[in-house]
């Protein structure tokens, strides 16, 4: 990064000075040398004039400051040009030594001087050489960035990148420089390492910025490895692999302590300390330092071979002058299995009373938004579950099962069709090729296991092996049976199916380790406490479900060890997996050609084929089963689905999240946030935040998570029946592909057909695809939710970078469309109250999508207007004159006609009891934070920000905006607007209007305005790309006119991301609640996996390389937006949990119970006020000062003060006041 | 990317009129003159041109050269390169339809049999030149658009690196490709001048040269070329209908150069394709990059005799294919 500022400077300071640029351009002739030559010159010029100015500045100050002069800045390597004075001055990068670099050949600087700044980097190095060589290196680079004015400063910089934790940060750090900083163990050489390292520094740092993602992947594949070798208690192996590094110097640069620590962890488990001992010295000898687990495996050995109390002395003594602490073993340490007990043991020896140390204090979140909610003086009762303590504990064991299985395999909603005896024979058929298949893909496991295994003698390894004896030979078979199930006809990417594979392998891999490790038997132990708190007839009162689950874990003593050392599998090596595995599925799998047409003659062909598909200069390799097994498959029509247990909704009440490692699945791995493969910034951003400020998002998520669902059967029924029927594509139930419509049949070989006919076939085929796919995926959803039709299920939750929650399961949840959602109701029951059936029967006006504009008062009568429509609907859905059929939400307003049926009709509607989610939802809830941020008062009332008697709908506003232009273009001929006559509407408009908010490009509006369009039947087909490009124009235009402040906002953000990323950094942000944030956009770089089948390209980004500067702009808008809304909703689910009630959010949908859907609409209104009261601008622009722009910085460069004045000036605001919201009623509904 | 020199303009006119039979001449098509150098060096020599201008900024002068001329020249506003595009619905300007263009300049469709119709004069766009060889490709296979009206002669300018591409020999790392293969079946091929980039001028705003880059081949010269249909393209069982397949068969062969021939044609259980080879001499352990393009186009049309590709698979992916390509 610093490389990337100093070229930036590099040019922004050639342009600054001397002649710009233009004009020597304007001069110049056509010869490229003579330009160059005048540039050098032009900028000779300008380093001496730096240089004198230094001089003068020193000459007049004595404060020892370090020197960060333009000069002494590493070679830029990027830079196009070079610059014939530092080519000069540097011939061989590495002897260059960080005092300044152009000695000698500028003799217009005075001597004195440079001696000067020698000696102030001498100074620098003193203070550095305190800190150990790692820290002390990061400190360093962090100070030629800083510039600390004084001493004190420079050390507190270098604490704080202490805290960067070791094995991530640092060691790879000082991995890079191994080479150089080998010799200097620990004591006094460290001056010299930290002299080698300031010198290394530079000329690596180019090398570094192009390698280091590399160096990282290399190094987590090491360690993952070794990590897999000590699960498979291979200790000799693990050393073999390790001193296969050890011994070659250039690889030795990829070890660091964790990896030497993993090899003597397994030696530690056989108890041999000889090894241990051995492995300990070789860990000195490369100049390492032995960690806190390095000791921990010391002790552990010790104690497993009951040594003499001297050996253990020895050992905690020199753990002490390591700077550790014996305490920290236990707070820090991941233990497993009975390593913990075996340190203990150790520990006890030497100090018989040694008592474990307390757990630490439960910390409280400090944030003003949430100083009600978690102040103890206050201790209110958090709402129970409907449950008793022996029922949840039932359905623990329950989901424990699943998941041990791995996998649920579940009858699909097909299955009530009568089976055909073609059907029979089929799957018959496909039975016996099944058990051949098993056979002979074991046999091809076991053979190509078995080459690798020979290879393992010779030097060269294969670093698969290990990953193919996790799991016995069975599992893997199974794994790939499975995906053979799920291939489609069409084929799938390689990539996506070698990535499933081995995906498959991981969780298996992880589930076996968590039983191994003893973690699952502590999380059942701590869950069969944690359900007290939740049962009806459990007595603690007062917590939140993570501070209880926190306190019981210290209670029961085990401190950290609940979760598991991190173990993920870098993205390279799970490709790499996946398509070995991969390649013994295409070669093993084969069937005989004549098993259908018996006229052929009988020989094995694969059922797999590889094949190439093109697209423009690219070409993709596909896997496509053969027609004739596609056939068959078909034939059989099968009626069992085969899940991963983490798709299935849990049967019992999640884990609750206490920390970004644990939660959610009781064995499943779940991240608590989402990311694409390979990035890592944003658990590491999690890791380095203080526990207690994520606190509010993990109660958050518990408190998501908690909500008990159930499936509303009748809905479901009336689905399953219609899907089983012929689908109904206007009730969104996609038909079987046999509905699909058949290429006219063409006489003759394909090969004869005329361009058209080839054409329409082409049509049909892609047509199928697509209704296969969406098929498939309603059949996924109904299945799973006809699998817990009678059981009560929760999904626990996530989120993604920007804060905002997901249900993890992903097939069948509350965020799907409206099948789905039609059939989810709350297991939990409530009475309607006394305005409980109003607000159902408005809720189902709401969901007609009829009375937009009308006051809540008139959408009540109208919905006792159509009462008999209403029953009817509910009493006949098919057989009657189906009024909810012509609804925006159909299924959910069938959904909410029955419950209204069944309300009206019980003797007192007040108390019948509705399991029935209610839901109020943002309107434009984008606009609206836009609108409250910039105190915007026309904004805020088209989106509903002032309390008004009717709502305001900001869709219809654009969409007369927009007419109003297109009348105007049309009375100016303007041949585009005058077909649009008529056809401009809300629904038209709608979808661009709400992703304008969140950064749709013109391209991306004009793709939706196309959609809308082609619904409209009578919209004539040669106008649609015209006519959209058109109308994403004017819809632009009309909210410009109508936003303004959101403009600026917007227009702030983006120009403050977007000189933020060109100083070579990535946008980051703090969430009002306190969750860090960072876009992960960089320039991606791929590499190319050389695999038998084929040679695959994977793509990767990484933290060490350059931001994309395009995407971090244009997403930080919406994603700030995201991260408000998130927060908004966050802080509404907190605070309604503390009123008792249910809740759960579709993004800016949120849902409760009749009976308490206006304690929630006040809450919600409530918390947008105290979300918009904070100084959320001005915040975020002191943030981002300091963090890009702290004032110890360099200030000279032009683009380092363009930066400063555009964080500084945030946006003005309006005079909207604020506290209106609390009585908008249409804010939210 | 003009010629500006009236000295490589009479090469390159020397180049056109090479080898040419004795009798009347086919009227040659320049695309995008420009300036209009070539033009006249043409007109002098007495060759009947038509100009294809899609640059409205040369268009005056070039009409009014046309209107000096007594019919030798016509001037037509649109682009080749843009010629019958993909995209349904009407065809703006400057892209245009070749039986528009055939009929305006006068030429009717004439036999594959039969001689050169029409000679065409042009550079390749250089941001384009793999694309606009595809679509050329695909085109002459297929005998639409311009090879409607029979085997018409092509004599572009294309970088050095693209020619290499085109002549590679079997086994050429890196040069031998698809493309190769292709044209080398479908067309002769035929060097007529080789000339430094720096002998051009380009309208672009900056002035520059606009070399496309190169890593493994020289590519040092733009290179005249003809590439004149072969008159037996479609003598076997090769025809305009099914050389889709066969296309595909040779992209998806050469896809991964390395691999055996006998391996490809196996994952694709297009029976036995050991005796097949064994039949066509064709060495079982070849890689195909290996295999001349003459060796592909019997290997094809045994395929096709025995009827293979109709009983497999294979034909759907075909047709998946042609659209993303073409």
């Amino acid at each position: 990064m610093a490389l990337l500022r100093a070229a930036v400077l590099g040019r922004a300071r050639l342009r600054g000075g001397g002649i710009p640029w233009s004009v020597l351009r304007n001069y110049s002739s056509a010869s490229a040398k003579e330009k160059a030559r005048r540039n050098a010159v032009c900028e000779r010029t300008e380093l001496l004039e730096v240089l004198k100015a230094r001089g003068k500045q020193l000459q007049g100050s004595n404060i020892p400051e370090v020197t960060v002069d333009k000069v002494e800045l590493p070679p830029l390597g990027n830079v196009t040009y070079q610059d014939p004075l530092r080519k000069a001055t540097a011939p061989g990068p590495a002897e260059e030594r960080p005092a300044p670099g152009g000695r000698g050949e500028s003799p217009a600087r005075p001597r004195s001087w440079a001696e000067k700044l020698k000696k102030e980097m001498h100074m620098q190095q003193l203070k550095v050489e305190q800190m150990s060589i790692a820290a002390a290196q990061l400190a360093l680079e962090e100070q030629t960035k800083a510039k600390p004015k004084s001493k004190a400063k420079a050390n507190a910089k270098a604490k704080n990148s202490l805290k960067i934790p070791k094995a991530k940060a640092a060691a790879a750090w000082s991995q890079s420089h191994a080479g150089s900083c080998s010799v200097h163990a620990h004591g006094k050489p460290r001056v010299a390492a930290v002299k080698e390292g300031v010198k290394a520094q530079r000329p690596q740092r180019v090398l570094e910025d192009k390698e280091s993602s590399q160096h990282k992947i290399l190094q987590q594949t090491v360690q993952s490895n070794l990590e897999c070798l000590l699960f498979l208690q291979q200790p000799e192996e693990a050393e073999r692999f390790l001193l296969l590094y050890h011994s070659s110097p250039k690889k030795r640069g990829l070890l660091n302590v964790d990896a030497y620590n993993i090899v003597m962890r397994s030696w530690a488990r056989k108890g041999c300390l000889q090894r241990v001992n051995w492995l300990l010295s070789l860990l000195e000898s490369v100049g390492l330092r032995p960690s806190l687990d390095s000791y921990a495996a010391l002790l552990e050995c010790l104690g497993r071979n009951q040594s003499p109390a001297s050996a253990i002395q020895r050992c905690v003594q020199q753990l002490k002058n390591d700077g550790f602490h014996v305490d920290e073993l236990f707070q820090k340490c991941l233990f497993e299995e009975d390593e913990k007990e075996k340190v203990l043991r150790a520990i006890r020896v030497v100090q018989p009373k040694y008592q474990l140390p307390p757990p630490p204090r439960p910390q409280i979140c400090k944030s003003s938004l949430l100083r009600d909610f978690y102040s103890r003086e206050t201790t209110v009762s958090y709402p129970k579950l409907d449950f008793s303590l022996r029922e949840l504990q039932e359905r623990f064991q329950q989901q424990l099962q699943m998941e041990l299985d791995n996998t649920v395999t579940v009858e699909s909603v097909e299955a009530t069709k009568p089976l055909t005896p073609q059907a029979i024979k089929a799957r018959k058929l496909l039975a016996t090729l099944r058990s051949q298949w098993r056979d002979s893909i074991l046999q091809a496991l076991q053979k190509s296991k078995h080459n690798m295994s020979k290879l393992k003698t010779r030097s060269r390894y294969n670093t698969l092996y290990p990953y193919l004896c996790l799991l016995p030979d069975e599992e893997y078979v199974d794994i790939m049976l499975q995906i053979l199930n799920t291939v489609s006809p069409q084929g799938e990417s390689l990539a996506v199916l070698a990535r499933e594979l081995s995906s498959k392998v991981y969780n298996r891999y992880i589930t076996q380790r968590k039983l191994r490790s003893r973690q699952l038997e502590k999380v059942q132990e701590v869950y069969e406490g944690y359900i007290h708190l939740l049962a009806k007839d459990g007595r603690p009162d007062g917590y939140l479900p993570r501070e209880y689950w926190e306190k019981l874990v210290a209670e029961a003593g085990f401190g950290p060890s609940l979760s598991l050392k991190d173990c993920s599998w870098p993205y390279v090596l799970l490709m790499r997996l996946g398509m070995h595995m991969l390649e013994l599925l295409v070669q093993a799998v084969k069937v005989p050609r004549n098993i259908l047409n018996p006229r052929l003659e009988p020989r094995l062909i694969p059922v797999l084929y590889h094949i190439y598909s093109f697209r423009s200069s690219w070409q993709v390799g596909l896997i496509k089963p053969h027609p004739v097994f596609s056939q068959i498959v078909s034939d059989a029509a099968e009626t069992l689905l085969t899940f991963n247990s983490s798709s299935i909704p849990m049967l019992c009440p999640p884990v609750p999240w206490t920390s970004p490692h644990f939660g959610a699945f009781v064995l499943n791995d779940t991240r608590l946030m989402r990311f694409v493969d390979g990035a890592f910034q944003h658990q590491l951003l999690l890791e380095q935040c203080p526990p207690v400020n994520l606190h509010p998002v993990l109660d958050a998520l518990n408190q998501l998570g908690n909500c008990a669902w159930k499936i509303n059967q009748p809905v479901l029924d009336i689905i399953i029946s219609i899907f089983n029927d012929k689908g109904n594509e206007k009730l969104d139930i996609p038909p079987p592909v046999s509905e699909a419509p058949r290429p006219p049949a063409a006489p003759g070989n394909s090969s004869t057909w005329s361009k058209s006919q080839k054409h329409e076939l082409l049509q049909c085929k892609k047509k199928a695809a697509e209704m296969h796919s969406l098929r498939m995926d309603a059949l996924y959803k109904l299945s799973i939710a006809n699998y817990v039709r009678d059981k009560v299920f929760w999904f626990p939750h996530n989120m993604d970078f920007r804060g905002r929650t997901y249900p993890c399961p992903p097939y069948f949840n509350h965020l799907g469309n409206d099948v789905t959602r039609a059939i989810l109701l709350f297991a939990e029951g409530r009475p309607l109250g006394p305005k409980g059936l109003d607000w159902l029967k408005i809720h189902l006006i709401n969901l007609t999508g009829l009375k937009k504009k009308n006051a809540l008062q008139e959408r009540l009568e109208y919905a006792n207007e159509i009462m008999e429509e209403i029953l009817d609907s509910a009493d006949h859905p098919l057989t009657g004159r189906k009024w909810w059929m012509n609804t925006d939400e159909p299924w959910q307003a069938l959904a909410c006609c029955m419950e209204i049926a069944k309300a009206s009709r019980s003797p007192d509607p007040a108390a019948y009891v509705s399991h029935f989610p209610v839901h109020q939802d943002g309107s434009c809830n984008g606009l609206q934070h836009y609108a409250a941020l910039g105190r915007d008062l026309i904004g805020a009332i088209s989106v509903n920000l002032m309390p008004c008697s009717v709502p305001q709908d900001v869709y219809s506003a654009v969409a007369q905006q927009v007419e109003e232009f297109r009348k105007k273009d049309a009375a100016q001929g303007v041949r585009i607007a005058q077909v649009l006559q008529g056809f401009i509407s809300r629904k038209v408009v709608k979808q661009t209007v709400m992703t304008v908010v969140y950064g749709v490009t013109r391209y991306g509006g004009r793709l939706q305005m196309e959609k809308r369009l082609k619904e409209i039947d009578e919209f004539p087909e040669e106008y649609l790309w015209e006519a959209s490009h058109y109308l994403v124009k004017q819809v632009f235009n009309g909210i410009k006119e109508m936003f303004s402040a959101t403009r600026d906002i917007q227009n702030w953000l983006t120009e403050s991301a977007k000189l933020i990323a060109q100083s070579g950094r990535t946008v980051e942000w703090v969430t009002p609640l306190g969750l860090p944030i960072v876009q992960p956009y960089y320039r991606s770089r791929s590499t190319v996996l050389n695999c038998s089948m084929q040679h695959l390209s994977v793509k990767h980004a990484s933290s060490s390389q350059k931001p994309d500067t395009v995407k971090q702009k244009n997403a930080f808008p919406p994603n700030f937006i995201h991260s408000l809304d998130s927060t908004h909703m966050m802080l509404t689910a907190l605070h309604c949990l503390r009123q008792g009630l249910t809740f759960v959010s579709v993004h800016d949908c949120y849902w409760t119970h009749a009976l308490t859907v206006d304690i929630m609409n006040e809450v919600c209104r409530q918390q947008f006020v105290a979300l918009h009261s904070e100084k959320i601008l001005q915040d975020l622009s002191e943030f981002m000062l300091e963090k890009y722009c702290s004032p110890g910085r360099e200030m000279r460069a032009p683009w380092q003060k363009k930066l400063m004045e555009q964080l500084s000036s945030v946006p003005k605001t309006g005079e909207f006041n604020l506290n209106k919201v609390m009585d908008s009623t249409y804010f939210f509904s | 990317r003009f010629i500006a020199c009236p000295h490589l303009a009479r090469t390159v006119q020397r180049c056109l009129q090479d080898g040419a039979s004795p009798g009347p001449q086919p009227v040659l098509l320049e695309c995008a003159p420009g300036p209009g150098i070539l033009t006249r060096t043409l007109l002098n020599a007495g060759v009947r041109v038509v100009a294809l201008e899609s640059n409205s900024a040369f268009l005056p002068n070039l009409q009014s050269l046309e209107n000096s001329l007594d019919g030798q020249l016509k001037v037509i506003y649109g682009d080749f390169f843009r010629l019958d595009p993909l995209v349904t619905g009407t065809v703006k300007p400057p892209a245009l339809c070749s039986d528009k263009l055939f009929e305006t300049m006068g030429v009717a469709a004439v036999p594959w049999r039969a001689d050169v119709p029409v000679k065409i004069f042009g550079f390749l766009p250089q941001k384009k030149e793999r694309n606009m060889l595809w679509r050329l490709l695909f085109a002459l296979y297929e005998c639409s658009s311009i090879y409607r009206y029979g085997r018409v002669e092509l004599n572009i300018f294309m970088s050095e690196k693209e020619y290499k591409v085109l002549t590679a020999k079997p086994g050429e790392a890196k040069a031998y490709q698809a493309l190769t293969v292709l044209w080398q079946v479908g067309c002769e091929i035929q060097l007529l001048h080789m000339e430094p980039w720096s002998s051009f001028v380009t309208n672009l705003k900056n002035g520059g040269l606009a070399i496309p880059k190169s890593m493994w081949l020289p590519n040092d010269h733009l290179c005249l070329v003809r590439l004149t249909p072969q008159q037996n393209l479609f003598t076997g069982s090769l025809e305009p209908t099914n050389s889709a397949t066969f296309i595909f068969m040779v992209k998806q062969c050469l896809a991964k150069p390395k691999s055996k021939i006998a391996d490809r044609l196996n994952s694709w259980s297009l029976d036995n394709g050991g005796k097949l080879l064994s039949e066509l001499e064709i060495p079982k352990n070849a890689a195909t990059r290996n295999l001349y393009p003459e060796d592909y186009r019997r290997l094809f049309e045994a395929l096709q005799n025995s009827s293979m590709f109709t009983e497999t698979w294979f034909h759907d992916e075909v047709l998946g294919s042609i659209r993303n390509i073409n």
